[in-house]
């Protein structure tokens, strides 16, 4: 008969806990990933024939656009820099949303919606990558969003940069500004798994004041000084004018536009190193916390 | 009593209890829309957090608009009708989640069986959603008007306060008809019912006219006041509140008003026929008024 010998697990330490959001080696973290990436893509874009998917990532965005144009012809005639303005804005800020909500939206989903998340704990896998994972794909398929957008921007007379996209400046700030969208919504997700009422609703509420403060549509400097600090303060904000630059060939006008494109991007590097720092301990704190309480067996949709 | 058990006065039974007087259906027809409605205007007190969310979402989108508005020297007059648009907007989210989305929730929730079992019309259930969450908006647009007149300085110079109360009326009751309708649709989506509401939002308040004139849209905008209850109460709307915007009318209110109320009856009827179909089609396959898991 085999004998089993108790294996000794010391729950005290932070660095030795089997149970962790941060377990296992790089490997099991990138396959984690993937898998969850796949499951995400299975999630989001295959509720609908391909047809139907493409005219929904088609018509929001660009009823968006409309709606935002329609707007800005109020106070005159529209000329090509506002609209160039305004569809870069408003493009960027299709990733901007998704990728802020989607970490949230997939904890918040396995844990109400499929009610997964016990097991995903049970399972080897890591629940960071997961929740990265879920994100990208949510950001991915808002691109697609994001570059119909910007192809009728141009359409419509959105004045492109002369010779064509930056795209080394574009790459560059695409990089750092999801590595720091990402980040900032690995956090929220573990503040709102925290909550008792309404979690879905936060991430939402988030990103509509990221929308107002972080200058999408109009410029910084139109907003009150309060919210202007404010506004300067997030990433969003240094990466749509990063994006704009490199579409557009073109700073925005007002404050934002005084400043050197690489002390942009000096300021965006510096923000998105701080919240890679931070978003993981963050979330682990968050995660071990809701694990604790045992928060990840409850249902705050109302 | 039958040797079965069965009492001989049963079919006798059934028809005097369930062949009420007419008195009798409507007294148990306006008790259950008073039913339906109470949670709707009275769970917010219990549930704070459901009036943040009803109040920051539509709060948001009207201070970005303001903005916009600010940064390319509108008159104020836009500010005001940005306001009011917030206000309308509210209505039309609640026609959108809160009636056309509902039976599909209630169904996921397993309350849809309950409704259909209980001794109660799904018309009556309906009406009472709309009737609670029109009064329960009423109050969230009040305090968005009140909120964005302070922070914007918005003024109005209302001439016929009984023209914009009766187009309020009309207009939130024809949007509210059209989200009875849009519930079946919901409920028979399945899945792509979340997305569908996606749609009915940002692209039909682009359509309706709600932010920017619908006469700017053209064709489209004369589209939209045929069938979207949105843009003829938008339309009309910013006309009586705003009257240094009433250029921008595409009809005259008299007849914004006229359209409202063929859409209330329209949309009336059709509900009328489409909770009749959701009702029929869910009993006989019993699978669509009934949770998937």
């Amino acid at each position: 008969m085999e004998s089993c010998s108790p294996v000794q697990i010391d729950l005290t330490s932070r660095t030795s806990r089997p149970f962790g959001p941060l377990r296992g080696d790089a490997a099991d973290a990138a396959r984690s990933l993937i898998a969850s990436a796949r499951l995400a893509w299975a999630i989001e874009g295959n509720w609908a024939e391909p047809f139907f998917l493409l005219v929904y990532l088609i018509i929001r965005p660009l009823a968006f656009l409309g709606l935002f144009l329609a707007v800005l012809s109020i106070g005159g005639a529209l000329n090509p820099a506002s609209i160039g303005f305004v569809v870069v804005g408003q493009a960027v800020f299709q990733i901007v949303g998704a990728a802020m909500q989607g970490p949230t939206h997939a904890l918040l989903d396995d844990r109400e919606r499929y009610r997964t998340i016990r097991y995903i704990f049970a399972t080897p896998s890591s629940l960071l990558p997961v929740s990265i994972g879920r994100a990208l794909v949510k950001a991915l398929i808002a691109a697609i969003s994001a570059v119909i957008v910007i192809g009728v921007g141009a359409l419509i007379g959105m004045p492109m940069r002369a010779g064509g996209p930056d795209l080394p400046l574009l790459l560059v700030v695409m990089a750092l500004g999801l590595t720091s969208i990402v980040g900032l919504g690995i956090a929220l997700g573990a503040v709102c798994v925290q909550l008792r009422n309404d979690a879905w609703g936060y991430p939402q509420a988030v990103a509509g004041s990221v929308f107002l403060l972080c200058g999408a549509i109009f410029p910084l400097d139109t907003l009150p000084r309060a919210l202007q600090l404010i506004g300067a303060a997030l990433p969003m904000t240094w990466w749509i004018e990063g994006v704009r630059r490199a579409l557009l060939g073109t700073a925005s006008p007002g404050l934002l536009g005084e400043l050197s494109t690489p002390l942009l991007l000096l300021v965006l590097t510096v923000g998105t190193v701080l919240i890679t720092l931070a978003a993981p301990r963050l979330f682990r704190i968050g995660i071990d916390r809701a694990r604790e309480k045992g928060y990840l067996d409850r249902s705050t949709a109302s | 009593m039958s040797a079965a058990g069965v009492p001989k006065d049963l079919h006798a039974r059934i028809y005097a209890e369930t062949e009420w007087s007419l008195s009798h259906k409507l007294r148990h027809a306006a008790q259950s829309v008073v039913g339906r409605a109470y949670p709707r205007i009275f769970g917010m007190s219990r549930e704070p957090s459901w009036l943040f969310f009803d109040l920051v979402f539509p709060t948001l989108g009207m201070c970005s608009f303001v903005f916009l508005l600010r940064s390319r020297g509108a008159d104020e007059a836009w500010i005001s009708a940005t306001i009011l648009a917030s206000a309308l907007l509210t209505f039309w989210t609640s026609v959108i989640w809160m009636m056309a989305g509902q039976f599909r929730w209630e169904r996921d929730s397993g309350n849809m069986t309950l409704y259909i079992t209980a001794p109660v019309g799904l018309g009556s259930i309906a009406l009472g959603m709309a009737v609670g969450g029109a009064v329960g908006m009423a109050f969230r647009a009040g305090i968005i008007i009140l909120g964005g007149s302070l922070l914007f300085g918005a003024q109005y110079e209302i001439r016929e306060p009984l023209l914009l109360a009766l187009t309020m009326l009309l207009g939130i009751a024809a949007m509210y008809a059209l989200g009875v309708c849009l519930a079946a649709v919901f409920l028979v989506s399945g899945r792509e019912a979340d997305h569908l509401g996606d749609l009915l939002n940002e692209p039909m308040q682009l359509l309706g006219g709600l932010f920017a004139p619908v006469r700017s849209l053209g064709i489209f905008g004369l589209l939209a006041i045929g069938i979207l209850p949105l843009a003829p109460a938008a339309d009309a709307m910013r006309q009586l509140a705003v009257p240094q915007l009433a250029a921008s009318g595409l009809l005259p209110v008299p007849v914004e008003l006229g359209i409202l109320a063929v859409m209330f009856v329209v949309f009336s009827l059709l509900s009328h026929f489409s909770l009749a179909f959701i009702e029929r089609r869910g009993r006989a396959d019993g699978k669509l008024l009934t949770r998937a898991d």
